[in-house]
């Protein structure tokens, strides 16, 4: 079955090349099963900036739009094996930039959906920060580590035991909600 | 096992000894699964009798086989037993659709197996189509059906069964989730049955089950031994009880009114076995008048607290089967301990988290423990959830528990400091001092169980079968020496353990028995990869990738929770599954790579 377990179609755009350089290691990271947050943190910043710039250049990222709520398993999309993404290639960059226009940036973090218009140069700092941050977490040892972990998600997932809390019984779990009703 | 026929026929008529009508009559005689597995492998004959003497199967995972399978082995079994999805999913942490689909067995069964006569399924999904197809088909020799935390069914499915199954003697619902359309399965079955023994449908919430129709049954049916039940008001059920007059057990109902008004109950002079639902302290004395006649029971959804139960378990001194939540407390455990020299089966539930909900002395630690242990000599089943724990007690249960089989222990997280860990010596005299222990789980923290301790598990368990680990070792070389021993394990589960996909593809190669292993909670390799280190014929790997559920917390909101990815590995004759939903990945481990 080659199913994708998590589609990264956002971008929605056909890919130019099938090169084999970062689109095909990116492609192969992406098949462990740490899910969307893994995949983001270590993508390269430079697709993600060919996307702000063909985002500049006005043509409408329909596609991106579309998957703004993030499933964890879509049933859409199921055609393509292969989610399609922008390859990088210098030559897309737009020639000239003006750098103070902003572009969108969408930053698909944990199963929650951000925009933000940034210039070039803020955009580029988020990236660095990114990039930094997933490069300190290549030795993670926990699959649910992410790049940042909101202080939320650190409560939820960090317990005393191992990272993991200790699950409950199903009836108990029933047993013990319908007693508060009493 | 395939042999070369004519050769050993021949052996056979030559050989002096055991005919093979001597055998034939032997061998039925012969039940226990192990010794007709032995019995199955001596040579062909003995596999084509064991084949048609067979009468109880059980399938521990229904993927590793096929109905078609079943069928040119064993055509002629009496009773069948299939369990679909993984343990884990009692604790919800599997997808509802996973897997484990009975249609295509009970298509088969409807088609082929003349004799069967007891079906049970467990944690499969059951449709109301495929209870249609079973009734038609088998009812008219159906005894025992069991759909033991099944899902996907409604109460239409059981209509045909009560209709259809007239010679049911056993129909046990007990934890399934059932879509509840009204109450009229239960009148069918009352009025078309007259030979049930066993009816149960505990903690099933169905709720517009009508009480005259328990009533009815109770009339009709002269043999009715065993009846649990959804919430249903205990005063209604006044008739039901008297007309019940051999019922042995009991669980379920439940306790809307004045403590005072249930004075009027009175119980079926046998019951023996009770576990009253939501029963509180003050409604608590209905049951000493018979407490001393009680063998089981059970307190995990009643309604009392640390006092409560020291003043009912001291007036049950003939007490066998003790569940309940750790609101026993350890005062409870050393009056369980002086009363109850009988016990042999005890299981300790987490209570709620919140200190409002239960009894402030609800905690269960070493105390209660050490003390259990010396009292109750013939203790064969604990399992216990406790908030602190030391070596020492550990060391108690290896020396007087000397009949356990079965050991589970969970520490609860709450309290920060623990008096005693790790426990590296404490589970090694444990698992030296209890020989006859088959399944062990131990669920600690990090720090809770050193790599040395892991060592040890492997070392001094030579004849556990099943095995949960959670939150212990330290790296992966403590599963590596644990792998190095456990010679009769067959199936493990690993949770929220440190342990690399590599360590864990190693450990399966080492783990001589093994044939099913679960994993959830582990260091992930970069692509997925590391996992093929395990890949072997017949050897089925799947994957669930890491989800986000929706939990409800302790304060009872609902909240998003990341759900780390499953590993889930068994051996198969059938293939790897055809029946994936989207959540499952199945690893294909053919000549070309990775494929997912």
């Amino acid at each position: 079955m080659s199913r994708a377990t998590v589609e990264l179609d956002f971008f929605g755009m056909e890919k130019a090349n099938s090169s084999k350089s970062q689109f095909q290691k990116f492609i192969d990271r992406r098949r462990s099963f740490r899910g969307i947050q893994g995949a983001i943190s270590k993508m390269n910043p430079e697709l993600i900036k060919s996307v702000i710039s063909s985002g500049s250049t006005n043509r409408s990222p329909v596609d991106w739009r579309k998957s703004f709520s993030v499933p964890s398993s879509p049933k859409e999309d199921r055609s393509s094996p292969v989610p399609s993404l922008p390859i990088l290639n210098p030559a897309l960059r737009a020639s000239s930039e003006d750098s103070r226009e902003t572009a969108p940036v969408t930053i698909f973090y944990n199963g929650t959906v951000s925009v933000f218009n940034v210039t070039r140069d803020k955009a580029e700092s988020i990236f660095k920060l990114a990039v930094e941050g997933s490069s300190k977490n290549v030795e993670s040892t926990d699959s649910l580590k992410v790049a940042n972990p909101s202080r939320d998600q650190r409560n939820l997932l960090e317990t005393r035991n191992g990272d993991l809390p200790i699950a409950r019984n199903k009836s108990l779990q029933r047993f013990l909600e319908k007693r508060k009703e009493r | 096992m395939e042999q070369n026929d004519n050769k050993v026929n021949k052996t056979m008529t030559t050989q002096p000894g055991m005919s093979d009508v001597v055998l034939g009559c032997v061998m039925p005689y012969i039940d226990d699964p192990k010794d007709r597995d032995a019995v199955s492998l001596v040579c062909r004959r003995w596999y084509e009798l064991d084949a048609l003497t067979r009468k109880h199967l059980t399938i521990a995972l229904c993927y590793t086989t096929s109905p078609d399978r079943l069928r040119r082995r064993f055509r002629h079994l009496e009773s069948l037993k299939l369990k679909g999805k993984p343990r884990a999913a009692m604790f919800n942490l599997i997808p509802e659709d996973w897997g484990g689909y009975v249609t295509p067995w009970v298509n088969e069964i409807a088609e082929n197996f003349n004799c069967l006569k007891s079906v049970h399924f467990r944690r499969m999904i059951v449709q109301d189509s495929d209870l249609e197809v079973l009734a038609r088909s088998r009812g008219k020799v159906l005894q025992v059906l069991k759909l033991d935390k099944c899902s996907g069914f409604s109460t239409d499915g059981l209509l045909h069964v009560g209709r259809m199954c007239r010679q049911l003697r056993t129909l046990f619902l007990e934890e399934s989730s059932i879509i509840e359309k009204d109450g009229q399965w239960l009148h069918e079955l009352a009025v078309n049955n007259s030979v049930l023994m066993t009816l149960n449908f505990y903690m099933t919430d169905l709720v517009k089950v009508r009480f005259e129709d328990l009533e009815l049954i109770a009339r009709n049916c002269r043999y009715l031994v065993s009846v649990k039940i959804s919430d249903c008001e205990i005063l209604d059920l006044v008739g039901f009880f008297h007309a019940a007059s051999v019922l042995e057990e009991f669980c379920g109902g439940s306790f809307n009114d004045q403590p005072e008004r249930y004075s009027v109950v009175s119980f079926p002079p046998r019951l023996c076995r009770l576990g009253l639902t939501y029963m509180g302290k003050n409604e608590m004395p209905i049951v000493f008048p018979f407490a001393s006649l009680l063998k089981k029971l059970d307190l995990l959804y009643a309604l009392l607290d640390t006092e409560d139960h020291c003043l009912l378990i001291q007036r049950c001194p003939n007490l066998e089967v003790l569940e309940t939540r750790n609101v026993i407390g350890d005062r409870g455990l050393e009056v369980l301990a002086r009363s109850c020299k009988r016990l042999k089966r005890l299981r300790i539930e987490r209570g709620a988290d919140e200190q409002e909900m239960e009894d402030e002395e609800g905690v269960v630690s070493q105390r209660g423990l050490m003390a259990l242990s010396q009292g109750c000599l013939e203790l064969e089943y604990l399992a216990v959830y406790v908030s602190d724990i030391t070596n020492a007690s550990l060391q108690y249960i290896g020396t007087y528990s000397k009949n356990l089989c079965d050991f589970r222990l969970v520490l609860l997280d709450k309290e920060e400091r623990i008096t005693d860990l790790p426990l590296d010596n404490g589970v090694r005299d444990l698992l030296r001092g209890c020989e006859k222990l088959r399944r062990f789980a131990l669920y600690l923290r990090p720090g809770g169980l050193t790599d040395v301790g892991l060592g040890y598990i492997g070392q001094y368990s030579p004849k556990v079968r099943w095995m949960l680990l959670g939150s212990v070792g330290g790296s992966d070389a403590g599963l590596l020496e644990f792998s190095r021993g456990c010679p009769s394990l067959q199936k493990l589960e690993v949770r929220g353990c440190c342990f690399s996909e590599r360590a864990l593809a190693a450990s399966v190669m080492q783990l001589t028995s093994l044939r099913y292993l679960w994993v959830q909670g582990y260091r992930a390799s970069d692509s997925g990869c590391d996992l093929l280190a395990m890949a072997r014929p017949f050897w089925n790997i799947e994957l669930i990738p890491a989800r986000r559920i929706v939990m409800t917390d302790q304060v009872g909101e609902a909240d998003v929770v990341e759900d780390p990815a499953h590993i889930l590995a068994y051996y198969s004759l059938a293939g790897p599954r055809t029946d994936f939903p989207e959540t499952v990945i199945r690893l294909d481990t053919s000549a070309t790579g990775v494929e997912l």
